[in-house]
């Protein structure tokens, strides 16, 4: 409900002000099966997770975010 | 004088009457009739817990009448009760509580499976909780964010003494409260500690106090939803100190909901505060030193109070002339509409004693739900909420330390204690039996009794009964651990959702430099995105034949713009578009779709490259946020040193298209814009009556256009020159509505209304628009493993013979339904209806003549207008 994200540029804000980009995922893959699993599946997974967030309301950078699903607490950023 | 209507009668107010008050003097005793058996429920608790005072003002249902002042003219009504709550007939359910058993949602109505639609409408009429105010103007709160270092929840003694010891420490403090500070108190000692705490506080400029405004849950971070009467506050504080002090115990006896049981701060309140009597004839059950002032307080107001059931402890302090029962307790209450009479349960026999009002300080029940959900954060108690019954010093000590950030520890929930009848949960009328009938189901801990019964689910959320749903598990079971109390969600307080909803009706509307213009030019403004654009001037027609036959000009700012610079610009662009790059030369344009890991279509715009080796990119108006946000994900996520500097709010854009669009520009600019200075899909910088724009050989429309980039401050002036210069050429803007049938003419699609979430190019017939021969680019491994896949769906053109069929309507081949018209309009050049749409295989084979609304529609290739392009590289 009130995620307080750790911007590295503007310090520690509200999640409101991000847009939620999604797990972390590999870069690329060359080949079309990893390539599906990559595009297509998500862990999911309960407990620690690395996410993508965008400081949309404010510096407009994307940064990484460990985070634990279940309760919500950040363990810092990647 | 100043009154409010009450069910067809006026009602006289006086100061600071609340609504129970002022209907209170006028001899309402019924205030509800309860959920299940429609028993008759008055004033009990006074403070804004219990849930029987709930009444309708001007349409809002479920308004605290004890807490809620009242105001002149208001419209005020009783909700449940059938055809009144004073005479309801639907009281009978009283005499038939085999009809409604606990849990009757699991068990009745069930067969036949049409039954409980209809039962449900029957029940849900019945019970009387409200009806939704429908059609009633919403009220537009605002929606403030507020930070402040320490928030105090609760104006009593130890909120207003911990707001004081954390001023003293120094930071801002936001103490808020649900009511005015002390209104609930009758004068005393109590009201006296609070008013000389008060005006200290008030002398402290770091110190806001909030009256009116109740906080309503504790969210991790922490944050704390606090409504007020004009916005919905989201406070972010670095911690909070809980003094929502306790509710008086609720008593559980037979007939302990009747109206003329008291709770001893209800009755002291009514007595105190607003100089009514709860009853001529009271019997006060005290087991609490406060019991003995609201006794006192009782007899100050006239009240003659005929027993007084106190414990060995209290006996010597009860005054004089008062009867005394020693070491009794409330057995039962007698009456039918309201007390007649209780019988207390003493050692020597019960004891028939008959009064109109019984008054109980029995013992506290902490509010203590904020302090239970922000277990885990920076919240800590002070007061009676962890302290229920300390004295006020004890209050004030409490309350200082919690404010210099030294929580006292909360206690275990001491148990409370439950008679063999009556009325446990007085919200969703739940008694004792019911709990044993539960109990004797199976439903063995209180999470699921809970659930069960829906005891401490109704609007007090659990605050009067939870803790005795707790003790009845602790009774019966042999789990230590089944009585724990549930867990405490927001919110602790009724909240309309319109509230919740505050700052929601104030909407972002973006509007470009020529807004004023338009509005002078007659445009018909409307949403477009999050953009107000013209969608037409006032006749589609000419702006339309403008663009094919003169020239016209559109404001096109709304399209995403920005520059890509940096060493690795050319890097990212070539690894992020589907286009050649490395073939760009500088002053040259090209189409460019995005598309996304998946292989799909997320946008499309043009690339430029410029002479410093950056890149000037458009993309679609609606695009142009995530267009940025995608630019950079892929700049972090490759480690690539460029900037991406979003352009669309610093530029504007005006297209200007038409057969006379170089004459128009030329009579302007003095920079080469012939055919072979700035042909098609190039681009340069040219200065236009002064202003300094980047022109982009470009053709949504299929004329001869130059899309004219340019600071925003001077859209305005480039706009109004190209307007004068081209008055001779019949020059006229056109709007949206004109470019949609411009657009379909020369078969391009509107991303988004004539594509899906899952078209990748080749589905658009944009094959030609990506370089598969490209090392890498982002959707490349998915098209590849597409390309195996046979194309099942794709976009074509459409002819219509007669007139243009509705937007969206099915193709069908036959009788079977294998596409859809997104897009279609009457051709002003071909004369025809014309349409744009999805067709599947049939069979492997895409039909070719369908039929649309009972017209026959034929596939035909697209452009419809000038397929050669001619017109469009003039």
């Amino acid at each position: 409900m009130s995620l307080k994200i750790p911007c590295p540029h503007c310090g520690l804000r509200r999640y409101t002000e991000f847009t939620f980009g999604g797990e972390l995922r590999d870069l690329e893959s060359r080949d079309p099966e990893e390539d599906f699993r990559r595009v297509y599946l998500r862990e999911n997974a309960p407990g620690l997770q690395e996410e993508r967030w965008f400081h949309t309301f404010g510096c407009r950078r994307w940064l990484t975010l460990r985070r634990d699903t279940v309760t919500g607490r950040i363990d810092g950023l990647v | 004088m100043a009154s409010f209507d009450f069910e067809g009668k006026r009602v006289p107010l006086q100061d600071g009457d609340t609504i129970a008050s002022a209907l209170y003097r006028t001899g309402v005793r019924t205030f509800t009739r309860s959920m299940k058996h429609h028993r008759r429920r008055g004033l009990y608790c006074l403070t804004g817990d219990c849930p029987n005072c709930l009444v309708n003002v001007d349409g809002e249902p479920g308004v605290r009448s004890c807490t809620t002042p009242a105001r002149d003219g208001m419209m005020v009504k009783r909700e449940s009760g059938l055809p009144s709550a004073e005479l309801d007939l639907l009281s009978i359910a009283d005499r038939a509580h085999a009809l409604m058993p606990v849990g009757f949602y699991y068990k009745t109505f069930i067969r036949p499976r049409f039954a409980w639609e209809v039962a449900e409408r029957v029940i849900r009429g019945a019970t009387g909780v409200g009806r939704l105010p429908v059609g009633r103007e919403p009220r537009m709160k605002e929606n403030r964010c507020v930070h402040t270092d320490v928030l105090v929840v609760g104006g009593g003694v130890a909120g207003l003494a911990a707001a004081a010891a954390a001023a003293g420490r120094g930071g801002s403090v936001i103490l808020c409260d649900e009511g005015r500070l002390g209104e609930k108190v009758a004068p005393g000692p109590t009201l006296e500690r609070i008013r000389a705490l008060e005006s200290e506080l008030r002398e402290q400029p770091s110190v806001t106090i909030l009256e009116r405004h109740t906080a309503v849950g504790i969210y991790e971070g922490p944050l704390v939803p606090v409504v007020g009467e004009e916005a919905l506050l989201q406070v972010d504080p670095g911690r909070i100190v809980v003094a929502t002090g306790a509710v008086e115990s609720h008593a559980v006896f037979r007939g302990n909901d009747l109206p003329g049981v008291w709770l001893g701060r209800g009755a002291a309140r009514l007595a105190g505060v607003h100089s009514l009597r709860p009853g001529r004839r009271a019997v006060v059950a005290a087991e609490t030193t406060e019991g003995l002032e609201h006794l006192r307080t009782l007899r100050e107001a006239g009240v003659d109070v005929v027993a007084a059931v106190v414990p060995d402890s209290l006996a010597g302090r009860v005054p004089a002339g008062v009867p005394v029962v020693r070491n009794g307790r409330v057995g039962k209450a007698e009456g039918r509409k309201e007390v007649r009479a209780v019988v207390v349960l003493t050692a020597s026999g019960p004891q028939r004693i008959d009064c109109d009002a019984v008054v109980l300080s029995l013992g506290f029940a902490p509010r203590d739900a904020l302090l239970r959900m922000g277990a885990d954060l920076p919240v800590g108690g002070a007061g009676e909420v962890v302290q229920p019954g300390c004295s006020l010093d004890e209050a004030v000590e409490s309350g200082r330390k919690a404010g210099g950030g030294e929580p006292s520890p909360v206690p275990q929930a001491e148990p409370a204690r439950l008679g063999r009848a009556g009325y446990v949960c007085l919200c969703e009328d739940v008694s004792v039996a019911d709990l044993e009938q539960a109990w004797s189901e199976g439903w063995h801990s209180s999470e699921i009794l809970k659930r069960y019964t829906t005891a401490t689910m109704g609007p007090c959320q659990g605050a009067m009964c939870g803790r005795l749903l707790s003790s009845f598990v602790a009774r019966r079971s042999s789990s230590p651990t089944a009585g724990s109390p549930t867990t405490a969600r927001p919110p602790v307080r009724t909240v309309p959702l319109e509230d919740l909803a505050g700052g929601v009706h104030e909407v972002i509307e973006k509007r470009t430099a020529l807004h004023e213009r338009h509005l002078e030019l007659g445009a018909r403004l409307d949403w477009s995105g999050s953009w107000k654009r013209p969608f037409n001037y006032g006749d589609t027609a000419e702006e339309y034949r403008a663009v094919r036959e003169h020239v016209s000009l559109m404001d096109v700012s709304t399209l995403g713009k920005f520059l890509v610079a940096g060493r690795d610009a050319t890097t990212l662009v070539d690894r992020v578009y589907p286009c050649r790059i490395e073939n760009l030369a500088p002053g040259r344009s090209r189409y460019m779709l995005a598309l996304d890991e998946a292989g799909y279509v997320m946008d499309d715009g043009m690339i430029c490259a410029l002479e410093d080796g950056t890149h000037y990119i458009t993309s679609t108006s609606g695009g142009a946020d995530r267009m940025e946000a995608w630019l950079r994900n892929w700049t972090d996520r490759w480690d690539l040193h460029v900037h991406v500097v979003n352009q669309t709010p610093m530029l504007g854009a005006i297209n200007v298209a038409g057969p006379r669009a170089r004459d128009l520009l030329s009579r302007l600019c003095d920079d080469p814009i012939d055919r072979e200075s700035l042909p098609h899909m190039a681009h340069r910088e040219i200065t236009v009556a002064g202003v300094p724009c980047r022109a982009i050989r470009v053709g949504f429309v299929g004329e001869l256009s130059f899309e004219l980039h340019h600071p925003r401050s001077r859209s305005v002036e480039l706009w109004d020159a190209l307007m004068d210069a081209g008055r001779d050429l019949s020059i006229r803007p056109h709007g949206l509505d004109a470019l949609e049938i411009l657009r379909m003419e020369k078969g391009h699609f509107y991303l988004g209304q004539d594509t899906l979430p899952d078209d990748h190019p080749a589905k658009l017939g944009l094959s030609w628009a990506v370089a598969m021969d490209k090392p890498s680019f982002i959707g490349k491994v998915a098209l590849e493993r597409m390309a195996e896949i046979p194309v099942e769906r794709k976009f074509v053109g459409l002819a219509f013979e007669g007139a243009v069929p509705g937007r969206g309507v099915p193709l069908y081949a036959g009788d079977r339904i294998v596409g859809r018209v997104t897009s279609c309009a009457e051709s002003r050049v071909l004369q025809r209806a014309i349409g744009l749409g999805w067709l599947r295989a049939v069979d492997g084979e895409f039909p070719s003549v369908l039929r649309a609304e009972e017209r026959t529609a034929r596939v035909v290739p697209t452009p419809f207008y000038d397929p050669e392009g001619a017109r469009l590289r003039a």
